[in-house]
């Protein structure tokens, strides 16, 4: 692996960072730009009876609803959440206007003065009192097999219900976008992964032809999928917001704002009831899934889908009934995060598995082991799982690796050692790639090439690995493919950059171009070669009844955790963490270790330290101060490892990375506790107050 | 209030309210972007400067407290033979994704290597404490000060 | 108004506060925080700023006797490099926020700010130190533990500068310090616990325990250290329940974003434990080395 497309290349737009060149949107300045404050509402659900504004100096402007030449409601999956709030509001941060101006302290001064009167209404906000009272989006169940027969013919049944909590993204570059007129046509430029899906809110909202848009995506800070929808929202308000001032309109976010105000991770409730036959095996499982979508359905039913996906994990389980519910409550709307859906599943099937075997005095390990998917099962949703599957080669190697058979022996107390098996689907969900289409262009200019697609760089090394795919493919340096400004008016619609299927997908589709570039290379200077993506014809999969196979391909891993728990105050320390993955064929190994080592740290967070809850639709902790993601003296040694199996249809073998680290720590981290307190989990993040809480109640 | 003071080298005299920020000051009147803003509350170290050769948050700096200090930002630094040993180091660990964090993890690395030139794993890690990264998990970038201490950042 | 003045000797900076009406600032690291307004915007203050970081006078650190003397402009990282500089306390400044700060806050602007949750105060209170406030024509001397009155409030009068603090030395053969933050690196205080013992002959001669952000002032009781005082250490366990009791009427924590109250007071509880079980019966075990 430390030769040919796996060895490592210099990140090609890194040390432009390194020295402070590269430009973010806050860096940008435009002439007479303006910069916009939202206004939001301090209440959780209400109805507005009046705004109050104060007088507004010369150049100061209000932005709202009215202004709106289009439609007021933010195109996504479900186009539900208005550009600016009307008659009713139905989260704390819902925003209402903007204020417009040229001097960011006399917006504050100005925004001080605003004066709200609402009249509040009920509001609902915690799962169970939404199940309650049936406040439901979207209602999904499928089944695989026989599941009453299986509970019926059970030897015993076991039950368990487990939670996962908020997370923030909290991408170090805070959201910011910025909109301007010139000559007829609206620019946007902004921090963001989907600049197409930013168009298309825009045509909706601002009601104009694509020809007179374009989105400009500027070096982004970070995203983790934070800036998957909801740049759309902000786009549509600055760029209403341009047309009213016709002056360029800057909208960068304070951090508070941020965290209280963006996206987070769903929060999740997931009841389990598993059936074992005589010989302990699990052959029926009823999973019901529920999440907290908050205020607006948006793209929830989307990570609700790749949940109940991802129900079983590794485990080949014949009989199934899934459920899955998105709930709607006064909270901040949550929406796409790393894994997106899949981790609280896997968390839940994980420590499902572990108590199953720890109560059958099994080595969890093993047990899962004997449960796990092999080439040709079917998958949960009655797919076929077509890669060879390499878990015994993944589980053989991080034994080796982390000691773990001599360290369970040799344990101390209070300390913990804690497995965890995990796929992730690579690229959309379901229909998702026949339904986008995602088209790329690779062209030729005598001995250098431009590689031309929508997927951002925003971290992961996307720039870099996409220009290599291409340089190696042609057999050229990376020094002569350009990676194109991403520009919707420049470049075609790669898709957005989500779900691990930028390597996969469009590096597939650009290598396509780059082999049939190759055989013509000497037959002009000018070259350019268009592909889309086709379907492939193996692929089966029904909406309707969720049958079929939810992805084309998956990637694996296992992760094995040490913690040690303080005894006194039950601070959790995770001392190591080993990860062995299957992504196929590693594209660039540092790249991809980047990416584990960053989706493990992230993963680790969730589990133990980023608590984040909600009170009465207030978020408790709205700051870096009080929501506390984790530093390099919390994140742990990481060992980390691959196997090769490259999957014919991803680029030199590759499939997906992005999201499968993120899935894998947190469960792996809970089964350590759990090791280390002799006790069941089935909760995270894993604060030493709820630890020492549930100890008293023991 | 009339304030002097040297930036990357340079003698300046600003004359500004006494309680603007540092970061305000850079970003805005010295167009300095390698200095970020991430928090404004002193929490994320993406503002992170050298002042008088020690890392400190730009985000808590009035103008009022500056006069006679000595600001260094990442991007004169990454001139000097020292910032250069740095960058290799930051680029031959990965120690780089997203980089909204990565000029502010250079000053925290310049300065904890001015301080102790020689730094074991758990001094690198008090010393970048104060610096979030939500990207690598830390691990890269940890090896990068290694490597720049073994290049001998620190001594020159 | 005035926004920010920066005078070149104390007696200046003296005047100016007898004049008009200023705002202390040394590192600023709290101030900032407290009044910043967004991303891009001014902080907002209304009062003018005077700042004394650079004072000479406030610059010193040294021991007379056996007493050390910081001044007010010291920052935390120099007070970390000072080899006068007790390790127990260096232990504590040590876990205070990050170096980036430590290189600009100060011990003085630790104890202005008030804050129940400030790192230093347990170790202050412990020591019996004192600040020292001077106007223009007066100099005072308080204790700490009086110099706060409540959260946020002290007793430094509008015209009074805190231009310096006192510890009087005393050793210790015992010493243990926890601090429970959310993490590990960079956090603000959920609950703190310092205890410091000098035993001979498995006597406890003195002992002090000081706990941080469990009340809304730093818990520090002479009455129940008092008990303990003259104790032969193995006698400990028997009284261990009624300490606890008495320590628990004291400790009166409260819900926040940061920890529960109900954690706080446990977590206190068990940390006095193990400082008046584990720790000293481990000092009493291994014939009391000083340390």
């Amino acid at each position: 692996m430390k030769t040919g497309i796996s060895k490592a290349v210099e990140r090609t737009d890194a040390r432009k960072k390194i020295r402070g060149e590269a430009e973010y949107i806050a860096d940008r300045h435009f002439e007479e730009q303006l910069y916009a404050k939202t206004i939001r509402s301090s209440k959780a659900k209400a109805r507005i009876l009046e705004i109050r504004l104060p007088e507004m100096p010369a150049d100061y402007f209000a932005v709202g609803r009215n202004d709106v030449p289009g439609l007021n409601r933010m195109r996504t999956v479900v186009s539900d959440h208005p550009i600016f709030a009307e008659e009713q509001v139905e989260y704390i941060g819902q925003p209402l206007f903007l204020l417009v101006g040229p001097d960011r302290e006399k917006l504050c001064d100005l925004a001080d003065m605003v004066n709200i009167r609402y009249e509040e209404e009920a509001g609902v906000f915690t799962l169970e009192e939404a199940e309650k009272q049936d406040t439901v989006f979207t209602d999904y169940q499928y089944r695989k097999g026989d599941p009453a027969a299986a509970f019926r013919d059970a030897a015993q049944i076991i039950e368990e219900e487990f939670r996962t909590g908020y997370q923030e993204h909290a991408y170090l570059e805070p959201q910011g976008i910025a909109a301007e007129y010139r000559n007829g046509i609206l620019y946007v430029y902004g921090s963001m992964q989907c600049p197409y899906y930013v168009r298309n809110a825009l045509l909706e909202t601002m009601a104009i032809p694509d020809k007179q848009i374009r989105i400009i995506q500027t070096v982004t800070g970070g995203a983790f999928g934070g800036k998957e929808e909801f740049p759309s929202l902000t786009a549509c308000q600055v760029a209403v917001a341009a047309k009213k001032t016709e002056k360029p309109v800057m909208m960068i976010y304070d951090r508070d704002e941020d965290i209280r105000c963006s996206t987070k991770r769903h929060p999740s409730l997931i009841r389990c009831r598993a059936a074992l036959d005589k010989n302990n095996a699990v052959t029926g499982l009823e999973m019901d899934v529920l999440l907290n979508a908050g205020a607006y359905n948006g793209l929830s039913p989307v990570v609700l889908q790749r949940a109940l996906f991802s129900a079983t994990g590794v485990y080949d389980i014949p009989h199934l009934r899934v459920r899955g519910r998105n709930y709607r409550t006064n909270m901040t709307p949550s929406g796409a995060f790393r894994g997106f859906g899949a981790p609280q599943s896997i968390f839940a099937i994980e420590m499902l598995m572990l108590q199953i075997a720890v109560r059958l005095g099994e080595d969890p390990l093993e047990y899962k082991m004997r449960h796990a998917l092999k080439q040709g099962s079917q998958t949960c949703t009655g797919g076929k799982v077509r890669e060879e599957v390499k878990l015994p080669e993944i589980v053989g190697k991080i034994r080796k690796m982390s000691a773990y058979v001599k360290k369970q022996k040799n344990k101390k107390p209070f300390s913990g050692i804690g497995a965890s098996l995990f796929l992730h689907g690579c690229g959309f969900t379901g229909r998702g790639e026949s339904d986008i289409r995602g088209k790329v262009i690779l062209s030729k200019d005598k001995d250098s090439v431009t590689l031309r697609v929508s997927s951002v760089e925003m971290g992961q090394g996307a720039e870099t690995v996409l220009r290599k795919i291409v340089a190696q493919s042609l057999d050229i340096p990376i020094e002569k493919v350009n990676y194109a400004q991403v520009d919707t008016g420049a470049v075609p619609d790669s898709g957005p950059t989500v779900a691990s299927r930028t390597t996969m997908i469009v590096g597939g589709l650009l290598q396509e171009c780059a082999k049939e570039m190759k055989a013509r290379w000497r037959e002009c200077d000018r070259l350019e070669i268009e592909k889309v993506y086709q379907h492939p014809s193996w692929l089966h999969w029904d909406d309707s009844t969720f049958q079929g196979d939810a992805y084309p391909v998956y990637s694996w891993g296992a992760n094995i955790a040490e913690v040690e728990v303080d005894p006194i105050s039950y601070e959790i320390s995770v001392k190591k963490i080993y990860a062995v993955y299957d992504v196929g064929v590693p594209v660039d190994l540092r790249t991809l270790d980047g990416q584990m080592q960053g989706g493990i740290a992230q993963g680790i967070g969730w589990a133990t330290i980023e608590l984040m809850e909600g009170e009465a639709g207030r978020l408790k902790q709205s700051n870096l101060t009080d929501y506390k993601v984790p530093t390099s003296m919390d994140t742990p040694e990481m060992e980390i490892a691959y196997v090769n199996n490259p999957y014919p249809y991803g680029p030199f073998g590759a499939k997906c990375a992005g999201e499968l680290p993120f899935v894998g720590s947190p469960p792996a981290v809970a089964a350590a506790v759990s090791d280390a307190l002799g006790r069941k989990i089935n909760y995270i993040p894993l604060t030493p107050e709820s630890l020492m809480e549930s100890d008293n109640e023991d | 209030m009339k304030i002097e003071f040297t930036l990357n080298g340079e003698k300046k005299h600003l004359d500004v309210h006494a309680a603007t920020r540092l970061l305000d000051v850079l970003r805005g009147h010295f167009g300095l972007i390698g200095v970020k803003e991430g928090c404004g509350e002193g929490e994320c170290g993406a503002c992170m400067v050298l002042i008088n050769g020690r890392a400190m948050n730009s985000c808590m700096i009035p103008m009022g407290n500056l006069e006679g200090k000595n600001v260094i930002t990442p991007e004169a630094f990454c001139q000097s033979e020292r910032g250069r040993i740095i960058e290799d180091a930051f680029m031959e660990a990965g120690a780089v994704q997203c980089g909204f964090c990565t000029p502010g993890f250079i000053m925290a690395t310049a300065s904890l290597l001015n301080a102790n030139p020689d730094p074991d794993e758990a001094q690198i890690r008090e010393a970048l404490s104060g610096n979030l990264c939500r990207c690598t998990g830390y691990t890269a970038i940890v090896r990068a000060v290694r490597i720049a201490a073994g290049k001998g950042a620190g001594a020159c | 108004m005035l926004d920010g003045y920066l005078p070149a000797k104390l007696s200046e900076a003296l005047d100016m506060m007898a004049e008009c009406d200023c705002i202390p600032f040394a590192g600023g690291t709290d101030l900032m925080v407290q009044h910043a307004r967004g991303s891009g915007v001014r902080p907002c203050f209304d009062k003018t700023l005077l700042f004394v970081s650079a004072l000479k006078e406030l610059k010193t650190f040294d021991l007379m006797g056996k007493t050390l003397r910081i001044g007010a402009a010291v920052t935390l990282s120099e007070l970390l490099e000072n080899a006068a500089t007790p390790q127990i306390f260096k232990e504590i400044l040590r876990q205070m926020a990050a170096a980036p700060t430590r290189h600009m806050a100060t011990l003085a602007g630790n104890i202005c700010n008030a804050s129940p949750a400030g790192d230093t105060l347990p170790y202050l209170y412990a020591m019996d130190a004192e600040v020292i406030l001077q106007s223009r024509n007066e100099t005072r001397v308080l204790p700490v533990a009086d110099f706060i009155t409540a959260p946020k409030r002290t007793q430094r009068k509008n015209d009074e500068l805190l231009t310096g603090i006192r510890i009087p030395a005393a050793e210790f053969n015992v010493e243990s310090y926890r601090k429970l933050g959310q993490r590990k690196g960079m956090s603000l205080t959920k609950a703190s616990f310092l205890g410091l013992a000098s035993t001979a002959n498995g006597r406890i001669e003195d002992i002090r325990i000081a706990l941080g952000s469990v009340a809304p002032h730093i818990v520090r009781s002479r009455k129940i250290e008092s008990k303990l005082t003259g104790k032969n250490i193995k006698d400990i366990p028997g009284i261990l329940q009624e300490l606890q009791k008495d320590y628990s009427a004291l400790i009166r924590p409260i819900d926040d974003a940061r920890s529960t109250a109900a954690y706080r007071k446990q977590v206190s509880l068990r940390l006095i434990r193990d400082f008046l079980i584990n720790c000293m019966l481990k000092k009493y075990r291994n014939k009391e080395r000083y340390v």
